[in-house]
């Protein structure tokens, strides 16, 4: 991967991962770019890791061999008391003190010989983006694939985001965003015309429990996806709903999404996306407490339940669409 | 004990201000400080919600600031809490809010803080904070505040000091509560598995079974044989005496490997200076999951029927015990005298028989445990208590 940009003036972006051979993000075999940086703060969110805009130190305690072999962070230049060991421990492991060691860089992450330190997210290129992404054109030519950018939230790098995307079409390849579009509308406008399909979520219906959920109100959002099916026409529209019992999965938030999309044609989908615990790991490595404990994954018959009022909606048979997911 | 070279008295304008998590009679802290800073005639301001009365003061009424007069703390009342109230995230480096563009973020306000601070001629803030708080008190202390803390704990795990101020209350509760259990427990004719608060010590648990005369008591300390635990439950619970009471720390461990499904469910831990990962045994799990555990596999191994409870966060509330009442206002006093020796950067402690003031460098990073050799385990023992797998 190049380190220099090819052109110094092109936008640059905060990536938190790019990932191969994505299926489930937009049509075809795909490359999911993850951005970094978030304008909500969903109690569930599984990917903890991309809120912050800055990249961020991550910790790996698995990798660390302790402070006998090791013991570098418990010196400068690494903040005081940001890294100890416990005393009368049965291991002499490495704690990290997170109030502490939150202003650790790359630089001195780095310095970590087994990479048990490690940063979330680092700076790149449209060019480094997309020679990575490019590496997997075949895939895309044969399966309609592509590239998709997702994070966090894509649309608060705008100028990052439309100069990835129309170097994307430059080169013929099919793009996609993931957004939640709580940002203001210059920086959709900005993104849109440069996306072949939009995967939006639709988290709460009703503007109060959404500002309880995720920190702000929906006004904005719901405005957005209107303005955004009404002034491009072109873009395919997949609605999307993270189902959380006891948050959002039942039939009233579904019916009234419904509702709300059905008069759009470009909205060609509404996927459900049931709740899993799989982000829970990422929080240990961040010091970050995770806000919905106590909550339950969907059961089966819920979401088959949920589904068959969409595919009616859609006028598709139930059963196919299961058979299908 | 640090130097008590310090300000001269006359004249000061000090703050006092209450971190996140609540714990019983907390004015009992503030009316020890503002008496003794009244006494050295300074005066003495309540910060509203944490910090918030400084960074957001047209929230409020009287701007985020409460004088605490002669008046207000003659008439204050010392088994109460909630005269400042409380922010549910005291962390200025790191504060929530919605930006004008209507996004959420997290921003820096401890400049803010700092410059507020001298714009109201606070040269001095004591915070009456717990494990974490400390922390970033530390840390605004490295930045230039003037900074005493008062340990706060229901689970007395802050290190360098033998208690924290509300561990007394949350014990003596626990045991009433305890003593209710095990009377319902023996009319049930059944077995009660009790979980009380403590993530990384286990010193309420073993306190309060102790006083009960729990049947067994199984802490973060001592990784529990749940075998070895019914197997000497069999031999208590007798038709002559057909009941028990187990005591669980909500940190418990277990020396068995653990299950698939039975993974860690909360990563409450990330802030734990004990825990290193998911695979960890420190990994603290949700509130209820110790007593779920420990009374289902117990079930298992017994036919005894058993039931799980979960004693929670009730003993939060409620009034302060005597003890507490007194060394809240100990504290309180004992962190003006901190300020007047220029003892900045440091956490007031109870070092039997002194009240002292320890650097928070020592007080941060640690836990302070039951050790293997204390005096509680070996009275836990001679009871007949087990103690998670010495049988």
């Amino acid at each position: 991967m190049r380190t220099q940009p090819v052109n110094p003036s092109a936008p640059t972006g905060v990536v938190l991962n790019i990932q191969r051979y994505c299926s489930h993000d937009g049509p075809g075999i795909r490359t999911n770019v993850f951005l970094k940086g978030c304008s909500l703060r969903c109690k569930w969110c599984g990917n903890p890791e991309s809120i912050a805009f800055k990249p961020e130190l991550s910790y790996d305690p698995g990798r660390c061999t302790g402070k006998q072999a090791c013991g570098l962070c418990l010196k400068a230049p690494f903040p005081d008391g940001a890294f100890y060991v416990v005393e009368g421990a049965t291991d002499d492991k490495v704690h990290v003190n997170w109030d502490l060691a939150g202003d650790c860089d790359e630089a001195q992450a780095s310095l970590c010989p087994t990479g048990a330190l490690e940063m979330f997210g680092k700076r790149m290129t449209v060019d480094e983006v997309l020679e990575e992404v490019e590496k997997d054109e075949s895939f895309y030519r044969s399966t309609g694939g592509g590239l998709t950018l997702s994070g966090g939230e894509c649309l608060l790098q705008p100028d990052f985001s439309a100069a990835l995307l129309e170097g994307a079409h430059e080169r013929g390849i099919n793009t996609a965003i993931e957004t939640a579009c709580n940002v203001p509308w210059k920086f959709v406008e900005k993104v849109l015309p440069h996306v072949d399909t939009v995967l939006h979520d639709h988290k709460l219906t009703i503007p109060e429990r959404h500002k309880k959920w995720t920190g702000v109100s929906n006004e904005r959002i719901l405005a957005n996806f209107k303005k955004a099916y009404e002034m491009f026409p072109d873009i395919d529209f997949v609605t999307r709903t993270p189902l959380i019992p006891g948050v959002n999965a039942d039939e009233e938030h579904i019916r009234a999404v419904l509702a709300f999309i059905r008069p759009h044609k470009n909205v060609i989908d509404y996927e459900l996306l049931p709740y899993h615990r799989f982000g829970l790991g990422k929080y240990l490595s961040l010091g970050v407490v995770y806000e919905l404990d106590d909550y339950k994954t969907p059961s089966d018959d819920l979401v088959k339940h949920l589904q068959s009022i969409i595919d009616e909606a859609f006028g598709r048979n139930s059963s196919t669409t299961q058979s299908q997911k | 004990m640090p130097q008590e070279s310090g300000h001269a008295s006359s004249q000061r304008r000090i703050a006092i201000m209450v971190g996140a998590g609540h714990v019983p009679g907390i004015n009992a802290v503030i009316m020890g400080a503002a008496k003794a800073a009244g006494m050295l005639g300074w005066e003495m301001v309540g910060i509203r919600d944490g910090f918030d009365g400084l960074l957001y003061p047209e929230r409020y009424r009287d701007g985020g600031l409460l004088t605490l007069s002669p008046e207000l703390v003659e008439s204050l009342d010392p088994t109460a809490a909630g005269l400042l109230g409380q922010a549910p995230r005291v962390d200025p480096f790191h504060v929530r809010r919605v930006n004008e563009d209507d996004m959420v973020e997290e921003v820096d306000m401890s400049d803010e803080l700092l410059k507020r601070l001298q714009s109201e001629d606070i040269d001095a803030v004591i915070s009456v904070v717990g494990g974490r708080g400390l922390s970033i008190l530390y840390k605004l202390h490295r930045k230039g505040l003037n900074a005493v803390c008062v340990p706060r704990s229901i689970e007395n795990e802050i290190a360098s000091t033998m208690v924290s101020f509300g561990f007394n209350s949350a014990l003596s509760f626990t045991i009433e509560l305890l003593g209710r259990v095990r009377e319902a427990a023996r009319a049930a004719r059944k077995i009660a598995v009790v979980e009380v608060l403590g993530e990384q010590a286990g010193w309420l648990a073993l306190q309060a079974g102790i006083a009960v005369g729990a049947d067994a008591v199984l802490i973060p300390e001592i990784p529990c044989d749940l075998r070895a635990v019914a197997s000497g439950l069999q031999d208590k619970v007798t038709g002559r005496r057909p009941y028990g009471l187990v005591v669980v720390a909500e940190g418990a461990t277990f020396t068995e490997a653990p299950k698939a499904e039975a993974k860690p469910l909360s990563l409450k831990a990330s802030l734990s200076p004990l825990a290193t990962g998911e695979a960890s045994e420190h990994v603290i799990r949700r509130s209820g999951y110790a007593a779920e555990k420990v009374a289902h596999e117990l079930q298992l191994l017994i036919a005894h029927e058993i039931f799980p409870l979960v004693m929670g966060p009730w003993v939060r509330g409620g009034a302060p015990t005597a003890v507490d009442r007194q060394l809240g206002m100990a504290y309180g006093a004992g962190a003006v005298r901190a300020v007047k020796a220029g003892s900045y950067g440091s956490m007031v402690a109870f070092v039997p028989p002194d009240v002292k003031f320890v650097p928070l460098a020592q007080a941060i990073n640690k836990v302070r445990t039951v050790p293997a050799d204390s005096e509680f385990m070996k009275i836990a023992r001679s009871l007949g208590i087990f103690l998670g797998r010495e049988l």
